[in-house]
């Protein structure tokens, strides 16, 4: 399928005229340097994409002998006939509204006082702690936070039993585990993890403006409010723009987490689109991964479809 | 008391404010950014010293422990048998996929910008298409499959390529950020002495990218060492897998897996990084400064 790009410039190959065949070989040349990149690129990222589109429109089941027929819409009107799917993907928009306003409004508010820090020692060693959870490889984040959540031997649990009595063992919170609380826990944890690195990048949007501007706004008597949301607000909205976009991305398509705290219960609130799709791809019967690849497209589509209307708000006016 | 009084005849001369009138702002700005640090390392504070705790200490909510007990780093390595493969594992597959990503950003970085092929413009939009695409999650039922065959399921080396593309783009929009900050103009009387592309970006351009190369390898580093879903279904054997899997599925508080060893075994693999980090964060974040943000 993806052949098609390979085979233009392998069609390009018999020209007629030696300078055409110089130009081509320049050609070539030129893209030395981009092929291994795009080698990794289309094999492992584009190829896969188109791949699972194909097998969407058919009945393929990995561990079956049949070869894989052609089925047309089936899978996908099997999916939106699902209840469980519209209920995953709710499940997972739901999280994105519990992780979204938070990832945003406190590195701003952190960013905004980092960058008044005058001592430039101080301001390094802030941001230096700030950036610490993002070097923390994602799954030893969860890990880490799976313990703090934990039932009986969570320090969180400790504090609220033993510290301050607030619950005794029977009815302390259970944070993870399919439970009502389970979205909101993991939503914290992740804006703990992302707190310092949006900070870092609302500082440097910070850098870019002009100290001036708001300087002489507070000589006019603006108040640090007037001077935040006339001036300031304004210029950084770009880069809020590309950050609410990204995160509501990366949000809806939470895998890792829901599978290391949520497993496979379909009660849970982590069986989300995403999990449903892993469940049937690699878990349930046969393996079926025509119905799997329909529901990563209606899921992955759902999501770019907001995206692009996040674009088309949020896009600067003027 | 002070404070009111000093706040009816608010004549603002500075030298008649108190201490405290003039800082207030000051002081509460870095409270509230302290409680936030302190938000932030507190966790792994835990952890540090839930590793030198005895095991009756573990099972107790304090923080500090009674008595220190620092036998629980040689006890994992020495009594959990898979650790020692695991650990080599996570080395191995994220030093190699550090590796060949880097050589590819910084190729592909300098191409886009300085060679500029037909075409470069289609392959920038590409880059930035996959980045709003959740494809790592979608195109996992296809990996499988490509993984398959080329017979390198169950392989702990067969990682290396699908992990090489999970920050590729990223690391290529990055790079080529930071290569548009060097001129045209030294590229191309580089060109006319005589250099070559490959002599061009070795010498001259490599060294004016250094701080991007550092943001690549963290951001490569990270998305490597911490990688769970690709190895988890590409990797079934125990002794074959990574490091984050392994701790993601140890049973917490059971056998070999008690807190203290647990813990132990979490700042053996989650320290390194931390502290690399902390050594090149000036270099880390002039090169987020420079431009990679914009990537």
């Amino acid at each position: 399928m993806v052949d098609t790009a390979a085979s233009d410039v392998v069609s390009l190959a018999p020209a007629r005229a030696d300078g055409q065949m110089a130009q081509l070989r320049q050609g070539i040349g030129h893209w030395l340097f981009l092929l291994p990149a795009l080698i990794f690129f289309i094999g492992y990222q584009v190829w896969p994409i188109f791949r699972v589109l194909w097998i969407s429109f058919t009945n393929f089941e990995y561990l079956s002998d049949k070869p894989a027929q052609w089925v047309g819409l089936k899978n996908y009107i099997q999916a939106l006939n699902d209840p469980l799917l519209w209920a995953s993907l709710g499940r997972a928009a739901l999280f994105t509204l519990m992780f979204l306003p938070g990832t945003i409004i406190l590195p701003l508010l952190l960013a905004i006082l980092v960058d008044r820090v005058s001592n430039q020692r101080l301001a390094t060693l802030y941001r230096v702690i700030l950036l610490i959870p993002a070097v923390i490889p994602s799954t030893l984040i969860f890990v880490l936070w799976k313990w703090m959540y934990n039932y009986q031997a969570g320090p969180i649990n400790h504090f609220l039993v033993d510290t301050t009595g607030l619950f005794d063992l029977q009815n302390a919170p259970q944070w993870l585990g399919g439970t009502p609380l389970t979205l909101p826990s993991i939503a914290v944890m992740e804006i703990w993890w992302g707190l310092g690195y949006h900070t870092i990048f609302f500082i440097a949007g910070l850098a870019a403006i002009s100290k001036d501007l708001p300087d002489a706004a507070r000589i006019d008597g603006a108040s640090e409010w007037q001077v935040f949301w006339h001036i300031i607000r304004p210029q950084l909205a770009p880069i809020m723009m590309i950050l609410v976009v990204l995160r509501f991305g990366t949000a809806m398509a939470v895998i890792d987490e829901y599978l290391i705290f949520g497993g496979f219960n379909r009660a849970s609130p982590t069986y989300t689109w995403t999990v449903m799709m892993y469940d049937q791809a690699f878990k349930l019967g046969l393996w079926r991964q025509g119905y799997a690849a329909a529901i990563g497209m209606i899921g992955a589509v759902a999501m770019m479809a907001v995206m692009v209307l996040l674009l088309r708000i949020f896009r600067p006016k003027g | 008391m002070t404070a009111t009084v000093d706040q009816q005849n608010a004549q603002p001369a500075e030298v008649d404010k108190s201490w405290w009138q003039r800082n207030w702002g000051a002081v509460l700005r870095h409270a509230v950014i302290n409680f936030f640090n302190i938000v932030i390392l507190l966790p792994l504070a835990w952890v540090l010293m839930m590793s030198v705790k005895t095991l009756p200490d573990s099972l107790r909510g304090d923080f500090w422990p009674r008595s220190f007990d620092f036998t629980h780093y040689s006890y994992v390595f020495e009594r959990i048998h898979t650790l020692p493969v695991n650990l080599f594992n996570s080395i191995y597959v994220t030093a190699a996929t550090v590796l060949i990503t880097t050589i590819c950003a910084v190729l592909a970085g300098y191409a886009l910008v300085h060679i500029k092929p037909r075409g470069a413009g289609l392959v920038v939009t590409a880059l930035l298409v996959s980045l709003y695409f959740p494809v790592r999650v979608v195109s996992i039922i296809s990996i499988y499959e490509t993984q398959s065959a080329l017979g390198l399921i169950n392989n702990t080396s067969g990682l290396i390529l699908p992990y090489i593309t999970l920050q590729l783009a990223i690391s290529c929009l990055i790079m080529r950020s930071m290569f548009q900050l060097v001129p045209h103009e030294i590229v191309e009387s580089a060109r006319i002495d005589g250099a070559g592309h490959w002599r061009t970006l070795w010498e001259v351009g490599l060294p004016m990218v250094r701080n991007g190369l550092v943001v690549i390898f963290i951001v490569n580093f990270v998305a490597a060492w911490g990688e769970y879903l690709l190895c988890v279904t590409l990797v079934d054997d125990e002794a074959k897998r990574t490091m984050p899997v392994v701790l993601a599925a140890a049973q917490g508080g059971q056998g070999q897996w008690s807190w203290p060893n647990l813990a132990a075994v979490y700042v053996i693999v989650v320290m390194p990084g931390i502290i690399a980090f902390t050594f090149a964060q000036k270099l880390f974040f002039k090169g987020l400064m420079e431009g990679a943000l914009k990537g």
